[in-house]
């Protein structure tokens, strides 16, 4: 589903965000990324949709070498890949509505069909209320829950989640939770980023940890801390 | 087929919204690209009428070459004969002695009979060319010069001639050189323009390119833009010529109606979709470079 060998990523200015990275990600699996600030977690979620390449060794993602593919060949990638990104990446010029559906439009896949599928994504993230608002009118918290609908409105095969309850609360985050849970449970594989302590260790999932670079722990059933 | 449609309405749609949130760029290079394109097409008229002022002289300005009197008439004939098959030579004709008394007499001699005054006809045969390129002439001129057994003289009314063709090449170099450099600058506002509106929307970029849009799909906005942008500038230029047409075209024709000037419809409607067409082409090409070169799709 998911495989890294072998991989290593250096940043042009130097720094050795990824070393020797090996692991393999089943389909439908849930699985934990924990390690310290600026171990390399964003940087080997940007490998599994190409948004940037590895050095050396080879990111599998459903059996297809994506260090490998032709330009042409990306937006095929990344149309199976949702992601939730740290920073959100919202437009600021798009109410949520707008945010959401942009996905699709960027797509040409945006319909009456696939306009049912952002209210749901929108109702997901009981964000209903809000569509017509736009980011710099939201807390932090919707606007992270904007980027999750966004993730999630394409219903892609993979959902990869960076950090997605950073801004939010105690009981906001358990819900942001379970919706990634329902998606693992429809059949997603989801891989989530996260130095959310209480849930990693509540949830009791398959946890990778790394650690400047290198993967220091792959724990079935494991918590935050080894 | 309804996500072709789909895009092609977002294409469309981006595109025109982008030209709008950008209507000061867009405005100048319009109006860039309509002035490049008047002086074109003013450049190809002028040059047209050149061309025709050219070829109209040199139908006038025959070649004539005389014969001696004492030449073999099956050489000349065979001068005759291989003069006709050269290139810019259109017609040759053989004026005879007879023919070239009667004329003479018509011109000048009207009541009297000549010959009674003269006893001998004294005026020699010659061999007239009317010429489809004038350029031709002096080197044709001077190959029959050459030929001192057959003809006496030579006459060509080359000075008006040469100017002309020195003035049409000049007119064509300058006129050249001129649409090189405004199309340059038509080109560059262009590709300015659609610079400025890839930074604008930048931030939509990066997310549709991270979402899996296309690299097609990322730049088809963009490059409608520029072509929208030449076909504008292209269709006021087009509206000016026509209008000038219409104005100016009456007036010269009276006033110097000995010139063949292209003031035809023909012309002038072949020119408005000939500028079209550059306009397109030219905003297509400035916005495809600037696509290539800042969107990095
Ligand atoms: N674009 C970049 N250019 C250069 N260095 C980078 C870049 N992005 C990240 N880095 C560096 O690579 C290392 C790994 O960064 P990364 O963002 O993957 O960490 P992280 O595990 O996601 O951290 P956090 O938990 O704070 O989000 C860090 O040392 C960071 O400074
Ligand atoms: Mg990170």
């Amino acid at each position: 589903m998911i495989v890294l060998q072998n991989v290593s990523k250096v940043y042009p200015n130097g720094t050795r965000a990824l070393d020797d990275v090996s692991l393999q990600i089943e389909e439908r699996e849930f699985v934990f990324l924990v390690g310290p600030s600026g171990a390399g977690k964003t940087t080997l979620i940007r490998l599994i949709n190409r948004d940037t390449s590895p050095d050396s060794g080879n990111v599998f993602v459903e059996n297809t070498d994506v260090t490998r593919i032709s330009r042409r060949e990306i937006p095929k990638l990344r149309r199976r890949v949702g992601v939730i990104y740290q920073d959100y990446k919202l437009l600021p010029g798009l109410s949520v509505r707008q945010n959401v559906e942009f996905v699709l439009k960027s797509t040409g896949e945006f319909n009456g069909r696939t306009s049912k599928w952002v209210d749901e994504a929108l109702a997901l993230v009981q964000l209903s209320d809000r569509a017509d608002h736009h980011p710099h009118e939201l807390s932090g918290g919707e606007q992270q829950r904007t980027a999750i609908a966004r993730a999630i409105v394409r219903r892609c095969p993979i959902l990869v989640a960076d950090e997605p309850t950073g801004n939010l609360d105690h009981a906001t985050s358990w819900d942001t939770i379970q919706l990634l849970v329902r998606i693992n449970a429809l059949g997603a594989t989801v891989l989530m980023a996260t130095h959310n302590r209480e849930i990693v260790d509540t949830m009791r999932r398959r946890v990778i940890e790394i650690a400047n670079g290198k993967v220091v722990r792959d724990e079935l059933g494991g918590g935050y801390d080894g | 087929m309804t996500a072709k449609l789909n895009v092609l309405r977002y294409v469309l749609g981006a595109a025109m919204l982008g030209l709008w949130r950008n209507r000061t760029m867009t405005l100048g290079a319009v109006v860039t690209t309509a002035v490049m394109l008047v002086t074109l097409a003013a450049f190809l008229a002028i040059n047209d009428t050149l061309n025709e002022m050219v070829t109209a002289l040199g139908r006038k300005s025959n070649l004539i070459a005389y014969v001696r009197d004492d030449a073999r008439p099956s050489r000349v004939t065979e001068i005759m004969q291989d003069l006709e098959q050269r290139p810019g030579v259109g017609e040759v004709v053989f004026v005879t002695k007879e023919d070239a008394l009667r004329i003479f007499q018509e011109r000048f001699f009207d009541q009297r009979d000549v010959i009674d005054i003269l006893q001998a006809n004294p005026l020699p045969a010659s061999v007239e060319l009317r010429m489809d390129d004038p350029a031709v002439l002096p080197a044709l001129a001077d190959e029959l010069r050459g030929m001192t057994g057959v003809f006496e003289s030579v006459a060509v009314p080359l000075d008006v001639v040469e100017r002309l063709v020195s003035i049409s090449n000049v007119s064509r170099a300058a006129g050249t050189a001129m649409i090189v450099a405004l199309t340059a600058v038509a080109l560059f506002v262009i590709a300015n323009t659609i610079r400025i509106a890839v930074y604008a929307r930048r931030q939509e970029i990066e997310i549709m390119k991270l979402v899996g849009a296309t690299d097609w799909f990322v730049r088809g906005p963009f490059i409608i833009e520029g072509a929208f942008i030449g076909l504008v500038g292209a269709t006021l230029a087009a509206v000016a010529l026509v209008v000038m047409y219409l104005q100016v075209a009456p007036t010269i024709t009276r006033l110097i109606s000995f010139l063949p000037i292209a003031t035809d419809v023909s012309f002038v409607r072949n020119l408005a979709v000939f500028i079209v067409l550059v306009g397109l082409v030219v905003g297509s090409i400035g916005s495809y470079v600037s696509v290539r070169r800042y969107l990095a799709v």
